[in-house]
């Protein structure tokens, strides 16, 4: 289990004022890319944060999971829309862990220093994870992945199918890109179909430990939006007056941020503990998938109730964060689907 | 010596040592904890977080969790009364060196049982409204007024207890707080059942009850700022006993789901997840606050809302095992069908008092919400409440 060293608490300081300064979430929001490319630029050449856990021999700064929760955690608070979610905590990741070094020397430079986006294809039409249909053959890839992370830019593609991991080309013949209407604004998603598309194949092993990487970095992620709406909910009760008090002196309004706090805390344990879990990462993965996302709805919620008619304006930021946790419940699986396979892991 | 000769040491301790059975008699079963406590304080095993002047361990805090989680494992009686966690502490940083002396060593070594007598009928969470009296004479209190839900009150041999030495309408500005010996003449101590059908509480009835005034801990009418002494890191540490306790008691559960082959259903599955995760986090958010520790010297706000996430939790635990058990879980402790004894039916019951005991989970929300996320304070709350 960890306590953060210093230089760890520094990489919080730093990412969380570079984010204060630039993550005007609005602004991008209707891009066509959906996010502000100057910023990732700025991300990658100021502060070098894609290579946060590629390994130095690859141009990263050789940290992990918990350099790269730290950073996420920080963005989720922003709900900061960037390639970075796709490139580094999915991509990043899986390819570290994929102990192919071809693959490895291959791509994880160009994602460390910034110059290659990349997001990882999962589901498909059924929307899960299992039953995959994607299929390789002789060096091509057919199917049909959803809600895909960015996958409507990213230069490249990591694609789980029936028989492993595969690398595509965001652009090679045999790939067509849709992007999807999203609830969350955000963060978009898109459809890729395969018809015989060019594949190279990552590692020998499934893409197991790549999905629960995912799952531990979307709930990194999940855990500083559930601060975010619990810091918001509080510097509002603090403010409001009616009926000549401020509205924090209700307890109904006290106690509803006790419990945001009290799942917030609980989430916490569950990201930090998952993140540096080791050989115990499926079972830890599962906790965090089934927990975080469930506190960061009810934070989000909460917020809003708390913000009254405010709080259900288009105008505020709390409804961006309702949908961003209401979509992130889904994206590598929803919490029952954890529940279920931590059953199936601990042999209930 | 190295933490892991020091876990082996323990452990071979406790089991060696292990006192058996649990009498089902009550004075048969006083008298095998005492002798347990009184076993593990002459072995230099008691008190763990204590100073070694009051025959404590004064372990390192890596230390205590290891001594804890063994304790827990070791299904060994735990401490008598509930005056080692709450008492003692205000007695170390508040005691006159001659109620250290005396007190001290005969509570740890379970001598003398402590009870906490603080509510009263009309002074539960408000505790500040407090009305038992103890007025001065010469170097003697003249204690009257009742006290209620006195646990341990039966077997108590000193109440640690808060009464009015200020005006009747001082509140929290005219309370001290008092020894008083529970044997002393004037004292009536009567057991109440709780709704579990156990006596586990008490009401205490003083009637011109003299208590030297020696026996004032702090100064008069400056009672109200000890009620809030405890050991925070005793706390920290006391959390990964409980995680591991609930360990073996979600074990326990989910052998007899499958026993009962209710494992099959779907939704008995997801429930038992549910708990696999809260146990689990129950003992990262230990973990987490032990590594803050060690690392700052202070426990992070987990430490804070982890009481009400274990509360919580261990009411549904065992509600959701009285479901369990269908038309089984319509049966009391001594019915002979009962499941391994009633203990999760009796558990139901008795974790009711978990949202109420030692504060109620209302005022613990309230004291999050003030003291760690700042809001405004409720115009109608003292200061520092429970
Ligand atoms: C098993 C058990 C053991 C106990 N042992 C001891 C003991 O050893 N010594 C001792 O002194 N006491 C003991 N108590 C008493 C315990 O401390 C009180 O029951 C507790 O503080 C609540 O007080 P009350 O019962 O008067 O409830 P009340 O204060 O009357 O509360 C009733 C309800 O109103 C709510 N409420 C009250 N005030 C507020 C507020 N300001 N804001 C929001 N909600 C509020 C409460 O949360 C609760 O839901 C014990 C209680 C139990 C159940």
């Amino acid at each position: 289990m960890i306590a953060f060293t210093e230089e760890q608490e520094d990489l919080r300081a730093v990412v969380r004022r570079f984010l204060a300064d630039r993550a005007d979430v609005r602004a991008r929001l209707d891009s066509g890319e959906g996010h502000d490319l100057a910023v990732w630029r700025q991300l990658a050449d100021q502060l070098g944060l894609p290579g946060i856990a590629v390994p130095e021999e690859y141009g990263g700064s050789g940290g992990g999971p918990v350099e790269l929760g730290i950073v996420l955690e920080e963005m989720g608070r922003v709900l900061l829309p960037s390639p970075f979610f796709a490139t580094v905590a999915l991509v990043g990741q899986a390819l570290t862990a994929s102990g192919d070094d071809a693959a490895k020397s291959r791509w994880l430079p160009g994602i460390a220093d910034g110059s290659l986006t990349a997001t990882l294809a999962v589901a498909e039409e059924s929307g899960r994870a299992t039953d995959l249909t994607t299929t390789a053959t002789g060096g091509t890839l057919s199917g049909t992945k959803m809600f895909v992370v960015d996958g409507h830019t990213a230069d490249l593609l990591l694609v789980v199918a029936r028989t492993g991991l595969f690398a595509v080309e965001g652009t090679a013949p045999g790939v067509t890109r849709t992007r999807l209407e999203t609830l969350d604004r955000t963060r978009r998603l898109a459809r890729i179909d395969f018809d015989g598309a060019p594949a190279v194949p990552i590692g020998e092993s499934p893409p197991r430990k790549a999905l629960d990487l995912a799952v531990v970095a979307l709930a990194a992620e999940q855990v500083g939006g559930a601060q975010a709406c619990l810091d918001m909910a509080v510097g509002h009760a603090k403010v409001r007056v009616q009926f000549d008090r401020p509205i924090g002196t209700f307890q109904a309004i006290k106690h509803k941020c006790a419990d945001m706090l009290l799942a917030i805390e609980a989430a916490r344990s569950a990201v930090y503990h998952a993140a540096s879990a080791g050989d115990e990462l499926p079972v830890a993965a599962s906790v965090a998938g089934a927990y975080c996302s469930v506190a960061f709805t009810h934070a989000a919620k909460e917020n809003i109730q708390i913000h009254g008619g405010v709080g259900y304006t288009w105008e505020h930021d709390a409804h961006r964060y309702l949908k961003r946790a209401k979509s992130s419940e889904q994206l590598f699986g929803a919490p029952a689907a954890h529940r279920a396979r931590l059953a199936d892991l601990v042999g209930i | 010596m190295h933490d892991d000769d020091f876990r082996a040491r323990l452990r071979a301790f406790l089991v060696e040592h292990h006192p058996g059975r649990r009498p089902k008699d009550r004075t048969e079963r006083l008298a095998w904890q005492k002798a347990w406590l009184a076993k593990l304080f002459d072995a230099g095993y008691a008190g763990p977080s204590w100073p070694r002047e009051y025959g404590g361990m004064d372990l390192s805090f890596a230390r205590q969790v290891i001594y804890q989680e063994e304790y827990a494992k070791a299904r060994v009686p735990g401490p008598l009364g509930t005056g080692l966690g709450i008492a003692a502490p205000t007695l170390v940083k508040y005691g006159t060196a001659e109620q250290k002396e005396r007190y001290l060593r005969p509570m740890l070594r379970g001598d003398a049982v402590w009870a906490q007598g603080y509510s009263e009928p009309d002074a539960g969470s408000d505790l500040p409204a407090l009305r038992t009296t103890a007025r001065r004479e010469g170097d003697e209190y003249i204690v009257n007024g009742q006290k209620v839900w006195t646990s341990s009150g039966d077997i108590a041999d000193v109440l640690f207890t808060l009464v009015r030495t200020g005006t009747p309408a001082s509140r929290q500005h005219g309370i001290s707080y008092l020894l008083v010996d529970a044997h002393a003449p004037g004292v009536t101590v009567r057991p109440l059942r709780d709704l579990t059908g156990d006596a586990h509480f008490c009401e205490i009835f003083f009637t011109d009850v003299r208590v030297p005034v020696a026996d004032r801990v702090g100064e008069e009418n400056g009672g109200w700022p000890l009620v809030r002494t405890s050991l925070g890191h005793e706390r920290a540490a006391g959390a990964m006993n409980q995680a591991a306790r609930y360990r073996r008691v979600l074990d326990e559960l989910i052998e007899l789901a499958h026993e009962r082959g209710a494992t099959a259903d779907p939704l008995v599955r997801a429930r038992l997840a549910d708990f696999e995760m809260r146990v689990r986090i129950m003992r990262y958010t230990g973990m987490r606050t032990i590594a803050d520790i060690l690392a700052r010297g202070e426990p992070g706000p987990a430490s804070s809302t982890s009481r009400l996430f274990v509360v919580t939790f261990e009411q549904d635990l065992h509600e959701f095992a009285v479901d369990l058990l269908g038309p089984y879980g319509m049966l009391g402790r001594d019915d002979p069908h009962a499941v391994q004894r009633g203990r999760w039916v009796w558990g139901f019951l008795r974790t009711r008092a978990s949202t109420i005991g030692a504060g109620t989970a209302e005022i613990q929300r309230n004291t999050i919400a003030e003291q760690l996320l700042g809001l405004p304070r409720d115009p109608a709350m003292p200061p520092s409440s429970r």
